[in-house]
């Protein structure tokens, strides 16, 4: 069989990189080795009837040119986006609820009594150059990264051009992200705010999805490439697909069939072929040839390159840097069917403040603890955690045979759970499973007392499961460590950070390439550009 | 010259501090031909590079205590070796671990084949990463030895250098190029790792990243700190990791000398109360005794924090200038403790009658995670219980600074926060001595019986008696967003918001140690924008 284009991989970046070349003219194969697409963003049965986001939660940072291009809502694609953006609960029963409306967030913030009044009126201004900086880093985020390793006239320019845009866009040097981007999120915040529990709320989105203490440099830059998604200021964005991310993946995939792109699930991809340094297609582990001319890969670099591409392409030097990117996850997950809305007493009995994200980050020295114990691979007690209800605002993940065993499920809770090292000094993590759920559910009874008497169901999905059940070596959700080595240009690698593998004709098109990871689509769109400004260069024989 | 224009005026420039980056930039203003005159608060001159008599005939170095990065330019055009500076090469690390060692030496064939006692792997790997790190010390080096103009468009001789610095990585092979990028982006621990698997090797390698800085090992940040460290392991003309001959305080003796041969005038216990300004311009400094001069310009070799807040009349900054300096981060995180000793301590690992490893430095380092807890105590606001310690023993190459068969055994500590979580340092100077003690006698179960005197200096220690904001050895942490033209407010350079009034200290591009690059680039700026402003006038 043959194919202009062969995807490796249906994670949400595969298939929009699919859809992409298919519009373009390609004729596309998409092949996924599980019965699922959407890979790490994607929607599962947790009991019968009982439906909840496997992995990531929600879609919020989804490029909207992406949405719009691929026609998603024709697709079905439907985005709930909550009033409430983030509430982070306080042990002594206060609440942040950083809502999308700013003076919304102020007022709330004062008649809280968490934060100074100053921090009310600093907070709004704080937003503003959150946004700036957000814009300046989206110009850098939506375009392929320049050639850094030999730059031609050309990436020159087009460095100058975004760096003055950024400069025009930042209103003092202060602002700047030459500044901002490799300090520390605690030393960024404590610029903003007086308040702890306002600054913890806000620093905790710089250690999501990776190692990163609030101290170490370079936290701020993932806080910040975190807010400046969609402009959604300081409270970032909140936005859940209905149905769960497997119907953003649904969504995509139809987009992707409407232009005329076949998908195979269940098709395992054993290696990339090739005809001297150019991809000539791949081979399925059954044996089965099919001939492609572009290549993509929506698997994480580390896989990419030392799995797929034969070891004599890559040679030794090339090897070694691959198996040095940082790979090693450091997030869990437990999803929760619920036989009632847990009581969070900071909520005051307002559901509405539950409808977006539930941080577990009460205080600065809480992140410095919580970031802890994974260094010395070891599980926290106390673990920074992001949780979500989405049947709060998508009841439909509930059919209506709802059963759990004995009681109804009323809500599923999805909990993010950082600072879990893929490595244990002791044990493996399967070892752990239980501890860690344990762990989690009784950090959230501190602050919604009575939540473990609700819980009909628990899984615990951790980076071991991630690498065992999705591919993703290392486990990580971000496919690789999102730090300022592995980023822009240089992400995965300083030389392979434009998409191009090294045969001719190879993409990577995951979350290992640049911007990283996230429900962005990012990844899968620089790369589906990257293929076709090649294939109009006449580099590829392909059909576009 | 402006000496002219006022017949009252005695001196062109006045210089705040002593320090050696305050008298390296007095002696290349004077060598132009600028009056100058340098007043130190102190009784002696030096700032943190100085030898005291702490006890009766032994010199410590009191703060710093190796010179590992003093420009050959500076060494060349002041004529230090004439005015008396006499390096002596320090050789080699020793790791002591409970039941074993890593020591490496100069001589590159012994400690290969020390390595492959660990690892063959690594030793092969080491080969190429000293290759490695003195062509990243090669590339790095000329923008120590100039300014730093800034890089975000504002000014276009910032652009023109970032052009000619991207000329110059896109003629590096990848290898450089990549490990470029990592330095600057990547934890110490991490960069290292790549190579090494031998614990106490990585563990010794990356703690280079760590000092001066309140950062752990795992901290994204630590890899460009190391590679601050190796710019002065390497070079071509001049080995310069080495003592001096009676002390640190003999470098800032020979920039002195070379000093006053110029024409500079320098005055000790002479503290400035009080910079003067008119219409946001410097017009000289107060004293705290009253004096008054005078000085079309002031440069200042204190902190930028100390000059920028504690130095001038309160209002006289902008708003947005006065948040700049407070956002700068001082953080001390580092001790110094000093040891007079009957004798020299004998390292239970070490085959008896061993003494090669006091030419060289000591470090307890033995692990990673060591590190990384000693720097989690810091963290939870209380110095580490057992603290990363780099030694040396000066005396036994220079014996000139200890009595007749006895030792001073100088001992750089990290973790001591400036900020404790409990309790005030006055308290707590003796425990962390004690830990300090402690740590190295395990290792060297004798010491306990040697020590004759002991002097501990916290982080409000170094602050007290050199001026040192939060005891911050380097004038201000080397975070990347305060590294060069980020140093120490973002696009200034050793201009500061007041016009006259310049910077020339380590809160300057390129930053710590004993280095002069800062006082010698100060000056550079200062007579090019004086020299400007006389073109202008003409």
């Amino acid at each position: 069989m043959t194919y202009d284009a062969v995807v490796i991989g249906a994670g949400h970046n595969g298939l929009v990189c699919a859809a992409y070349l298919a519009r373009a003219g390609l004729s596309v194969l998409v092949l996924e080795r599980r019965d699922e697409l959407g890979g790490m963003a994607g929607t599962s049965e947790l009991l019968k009837g009982v439906r909840v986001p496997t992995l990531a939660h929600t879609v919020g940072r989804l490029r909207p040119s992406i949405a719009r291009e691929l026609g998603l809502r024709g697709h079905g694609l439907a985005l709930v986006q909550p009033e409430v953006r983030a509430f982070a609960p306080q042990p002594d029963g206060r609440a942040i609820t950083l809502w999308g409306d700013v003076d919304r967030t102020a007022r709330d913030l004062v008649d809280g009594g968490l934060a100074a009044s100053s921090d009310a009126a600093s907070y709004g201004a704080a937003d503003q150059q959150v946004r700036a900086l957000g814009r300046g880093l989206a110009e850098l985020m939506s375009r392929i990264p320049p050639d850094l390793a030999s730059p031609t006239l050309g990436d020159a320019f087009a460095g100058l051009r975004t760096g003055l845009a950024a400069r025009a866009r930042a209103r003092s040097a202060n602002e700047s992200l030459l500044r901002t981007m490799p300090m520390a999120a605690r030393d960024l915040v404590a610029e903003w705010f007086e308040s702890d529990a306002l600054r913890a709320a806000v620093a905790a989105r710089g250690m999501l999805y990776t190692g990163l203490s609030p101290r170490m440099p370079g936290s701020g830059g993932v806080l910040l490439a975190d807010l400046a998604g969609n402009d959604g200021g300081l409270a970032g964005q909140t936005v859940f697909a209905r149905g769960g991310p497997g119907a953003l993946a649904d969504a995509l995939a139809a987009a992707a069939r409407a232009n005329g792109a076949e998908i195979r699930t269940g098709t395992a991809v054993a290696q990339v072929r090739r005809d001297g340094e150019r991809a000539t297609g791949v081979t399925l582990t059954g044996g089965e040839e099919i001939d492609a001319s572009v290549v993509v890969s929506n698997l994480d670099p580390r896989t990419t390159l030392l799995d797929l591409i034969e070891p004599e392409v890559l040679g030794p030097r090339l090897s070694w840097r691959a198996a040095n990117i940082r790979q090693r996850g450091t997030t869990a997950k437990v999803n929760l069917a619920l036989s009632g809305l847990p009581d969070f007493g900071a909520a005051a009995g307002d559901a509405r403040r539950l409808r977006g994200r539930i941080l577990i980050a009460p205080s600065m020295r809480y992140l410095d603890l919580a970031a802890r114990p994974a260094k010395y691979g070891e599980l926290p007690e106390q673990p920074l955690l992001e949780a979500t209800i989405p049947t709060l605002v998508d009841p439909g993940l509930l059919a209506d045979g709802r059963r759990g065993r004995a009681r109804t499920v009323v809500h599923v809770m999805s909990v993010v759970v950082e600072g879990i090292p893929r490595e244990l000094r002791d044990g493996t993590l399967d070892d752990r499973r239980d501890a860690l759920g344990d762990a989690v559910l009784a950090t959230l009874a501190e602050f919604a007392p009575g939540i473990a008497e609700l819980v009909v169901e628990r899984q615990v999905i951790t980076p071991l499961d991630v690498e065992r059940d999705l591919g993703a070596f290392g486990g990580h959700a971000m496919h690789a460590e999102s730090s300022l080595d592995q980023w822009f240009a240089w992400r995965p690698l300083h030389g392979l950070g434009r998409y191009r593998m090294p045969l001719t004709g190879m993409y990577l098109a995951g979350s290992g390439a640049h911007p990283g990871g996230g429900v962005t689509g990012g990844p899968g769109q620089l790369a589906a550009q990257a293929v076709i400004a090649d294939s109009r260069q006449g580099r590829l024989r392909v059909s576009a | 010259m402006t000496g002219g224009r006022g017949a009252a005026r005695q001196y062109d420039a006045v210089i705040i501090g002593g320090g050696h980056n305050g008298l390296t930039c007095a002696a290349y203003l004077a060598r132009a031909g600028r009056r100058v005159l340098v007043l130190e608060r102190r009784h002696i001159i030096g700032g943190a590079t100085v030898t005291e008599e702490i006890f009766p005939g032994f010199k410590f170095s009191v703060a710093s205590y190796v010179v590992s990065l003093l420009r050959p330019e500076i060494i060349r055009e002041l004529e230090l070796a004439r005015h008396g500076l006499q390096v002596l090469p320090v050789d080699g690390t020793l790791t002591p671990l409970d039941d074993d060692y890593l020591w490496r030496v100069d001589d590159h064939g012994v400690t290969v084949s020390e390595i492959r006692r660990w690892s063959k792997r690594d030793a092969e790997a080491y080969e190429e990463y000293s290759l490695l790190m003195a062509e990243m010390s090669r590339f790095v080096k000329p923008l120590l030895g100039a300014g730093a103009p800034p890089l975000d468009g504002s000014d276009p001789r910032g652009l023109v250098a970032l052009a000619g610095f991207a000329r110059r990585f896109a003629a590096l092979p990848e290898p450089q190029q990549t490990a470029f990028i990592q330095l600057l982006t990547m934890s110490s621990a991490d960069f290292v790792s790549q190579w090494f698997e031998t614990e106490p090797l990585r563990a010794t390698l990356s703690a280079s990243g760590i000092i001066g800085t309140f950062l752990g090992p795992r901290s994204p940040g630590s890899a460009y700190i190391l590679l601050h460290h190796y710019m002065g392991e390497v070079d071509g003309e001049y080995r310069a990791w080495g003592l001096p001959v009676g002390g640190t305080g003999a470098i800032a003796g020979a920039i002195a000398a070379a000093a006053v041969e110029a024409g500079v005038e320098i005055r000790t216990e002479a503290a400035v109360a009080r910079i003067t300004t008119r219409d946001g311009r410097a017009t000289g400094v107060v004293l705290e005794s009253g004096e008054e001069i005078t000085a079309p310009t002031v440069v200042s070799n204190a902190d930028v924090r100390r000059t920028l807040r504690d130095l001038l009349e309160p209002g006289t900054l902008s708003a947005d200038d006065d948040a700049a300096v407070r956002g700068y981060k001082f953080r001390g995180s580092s001790a110094k403790v000093n040891f007079a000793l009957s004798g020299l301590p004998t390292f239970k690992v070490l085959p008896a009658g061993t003494t090669d490893h006091f030419r060289g430095m000591v470090s307890i380092s033995p692990s990673i995670d060591y590190i990384e807890r000693a720097h989690d105590d810091a963290v939870d606001g209380r110095f580490s219980r057992q603290p990363y310690v780099d030694m040396g023993f000066p005396s036994f190459i220079d014996p000139s600074v200890a009595p007749p068969g006895q030792h001073v055994m100088a001992c750089f500590v990290q973790y001591a926060p400036y900020e404790l979580a409990e309790g005030a340092w006055d308290e707590q100077r003796e425990a962390l001595g004690d830990a300090v003690q402690s740590t190295i006698a395990r290792h060297a179960p004798d010491l306990d019986s040697l020590v004759v005197g002991r002097q501990v200096l916290t982080p409000l220690d170094i602050e007290r008696t050199f001026g040192l904001s939060e005891g911050n050895i380097f004038q201000g942490e080397l975070l990347l967003e305060q590294l060069f033209s980020g140093r120490p407010i973002p696009g200034a350079g050793y201009r500061t918001p007041i016009r006259d009034l310049w910077l020339c200290g380590s809160s300057t591009h390129p930053g710590g140690a004993i280095s002069g690059a800062p006082g010698r680039n100060a000056a550079m700026a200062v007579l090019r924008s004086s020299r400007a402003g006389a073109s202008e006038a003409a």
